[in-house]
């Protein structure tokens, strides 16, 4: 289980975000005590360092460059300055990524998790995903069943991939929505309507023509 | 000054020379000077009076117009006072000395200006950056509502964001230079990322937000190009028609880069389009749909200026509007 140290001052950040990252598996190490830094992180041994800028008595920048000597660990800076030298400057002295407060969650989720992987070099994604009799390939925009597969268009597949990855829960059309916005698929409600009815064209194809169900009022589930 | 506008200035002194010339002839003449010495001597007197003034007529001309180059070539006017050399005369001198006092009070009040001015953008940007920490720990404490009040919370939170950020640009727009760094950029980045900006917005208002042709970069700052593609996003949002749709395509116009941002909203009416940069402006709409600040697009074509970006609008009431920004070819800009 990765583990993330948070360099937060503003106490409300740091706690939700720690709540925010144990609830996505990970384990989150919190900073309280905003001296000898370094120290703490060697100490601790984090996969991952999340670091404002804006800290009391130290600015981040040279503690990004402290940190960097301490602790093997990538650093994404978080920071509510968001004037492009500043960024700059934060890429130059070692650090991994650098994101602007407000951030969105699914946003920094996305980009830690980006940085996690570039930095064990581990695979781009687990490819297959798999559900009761569903097996769906992401590279390959492939879904098979009993021997007979169809290929599916991105949308399409992404939305197969959001309900299989809840398989068993009921997602909403908002969730959908959402999950399709977050992979650059700009969607309303019409065009989710149009692609399920496809989608579920094409599990027919398969064999699975009641594969997912609608549930009135709440959503769909798998 | 003209010759005519400078005898008239001079006109009671000339017609003073001119009675004491009389004067003195006469005296001569009734002290017994012959005829002819007086005219010889009217004449020499004439003459001298003539050149005198016409000396001073040319030495004044030649004196304003060294004036007037100084007061061209300074960039500003009113330190005029303090980059003219010391004038001769005495009593042009106390003139100078006093307007010279005058100059300095005002360059005292401009340069307080310009402090307070200064330290008031300084202040909004330290504001703009505290009031994002209390909106981030909002954003993620949002999380963990369910999912209907979230998502309104979260558009809620999201309008906090984008008038915060309006806030913060037109802070910036005062001394652009100081926050500007051109770097090439993919275009379908600029565009994810303010579509990302305004997702709530968008998504709640049900548009659809189709990309094409966006694989190319262009030369700019991104993050006010995401600004200016954000305000067109957030008015294709809020003046949206029924099945509300946002198309971005980019096409190449010889060396630039077009980006066309196309929605099938209400439209502007023909005698408004000219206005909507105007400061302020809200027009018809605005007043319509609510919520308008008339800042938007003023702000857009203020960076756009300054980005050397081409902002054009087009419009059809009740079919669309049609905004094409023009990037400039890499080798065109000129601040880099």
């Amino acid at each position: 289980m990765p583990k993330i140290m948070i360099i937060e001052d503003d106490p409300a950040i740091r706690e939700e975000l720690a709540l925010l990252l144990e609830n996505e598996g990970y384990t989150a190490l919190v900073i309280k005590r905003f001296t000898d830094i370094p120290a703490q992180a060697a100490q601790e041994q984090p996969n991952l360092i999340l670091l404002d800028i804006g800290l009391p008595g130290k600015d981040g920048f040279s503690l990004c460059a402290a940190l960097r000597k301490a602790v093997p660990a990538p650093v994404i800076f978080v920071t509510s300055r968001d004037a492009s030298a500043d960024e700059v400057r934060a890429l130059s002295l070692g650090g991994d990524d650098y994101i602007t407060k407000p951030y969105s969650v699914p946003v920094l989720l996305a980009r830690i998790k980006a940085v996690l992987r570039r930095n064990s070099g581990g695979p781009e994604q687990a490819d297959l995903l798999e559900a009761g009799e569903l097996r769906l390939s992401l590279t390959k925009g492939l879904v098979a069943s009993g021997g007979k597969a169809v290929e599916l268009s991105r949308n399409e597949l992404q939305i197969l991939a959001c309900l299989m990855v809840h398989a068993g829960q009921i997602v909403s059309r908002a969730d959908l929505i959402d999950a399709l916005w977050d992979s650059q698929i700009y969607i309303d409600d019409n065009t989710l309507s149009v692609n399920m009815t496809r989608l579920r064209g094409k599990l027919a194809e398969i064999g699975l023509p009641d594969a997912i169900k609608t549930r009135r009022g709440m959503g769909y589930q798998l | 000054m003209t010759l005519r506008e400078f005898l008239s200035d001079r006109l009671r002194r000339i017609a003073l020379q001119v009675i004491c010339a009389g004067l003195a002839t006469l005296f001569l003449f009734a002290t017994g000077t012959q005829p002819g010495v007086l005219v010889i001597l009217l004449i020499v007197l004439l003459l001298a009076f003539l050149t005198v003034n016409m000396f001073d007529f040319f030495q004044q001309r030649a004196r304003l117009l060294e004036l007037k180059s100084i007061l061209d070539a300074l960039d500003r006017k009113y330190l005029f006072t303090e980059c003219v050399p010391q004038p001769k005369g005495l009593f042009e001198r106390r003139l100078f000395d006093l307007a010279r006092l005058a100059g300095r009070d005002m360059t005292g009040a401009v340069s307080d200006a310009q402090a307070s001015q200064r330290e008031y953008r300084e202040y909004v940007e330290r504001w703009v950056h505290e009031i994002k920490a209390p909106i981030t720990a909002a954003r993620l404490i949002c999380r963990e509502l369910d999912g209907d009040t979230r998502r309104k919370l979260t558009a809620e939170l999201s309008q906090i964001e984008a008038h915060v950020e309006r806030a913060l640009f037109y802070a910036r727009a005062e001394n652009p230079e100081q926050d500007c760094l051109f770097r090439q950029i993919e275009l379908e980045k600029i565009a994810a990322q303010a579509i990302e900006n305004h997702r709530s917005l968008l998504i709640q208002n049900g548009i659809r937000v189709e990309l094409e042709n966006m694989n190319c970069a262009v030369y700019t700052d991104e993050k006010w190009a995401v600004f200016i593609l954000g305000q067109l996003l957030q008015n294709a949002a809020r003046y949206r028609g029924p099945e509300p749709a946002v198309i971005l395509s980019a096409k190449p116009l010889g060396r630039q880069t077009q980006l066309i941002v196309h929605d099938n909203g209400i439209g502007i009416p023909a005698h408004e389009l000219p206005r909507v940069f105007e400061r302020g402006f809200t027009g018809s709409n605005g007043r319509i749909r609510g919520g308008s600040t008339g800042m938007g697009l003023y702000l857009c074509r203020k960076l756009a200026v300054f980005l050397e970006l081409g902002l054009d609008i087009t419009s059809t009431e009740g079919n669309g509007t049609v905004v094409t920004l023009t990037f400039p070819a890499k080798e065109n800009l000129t601040k880099l």
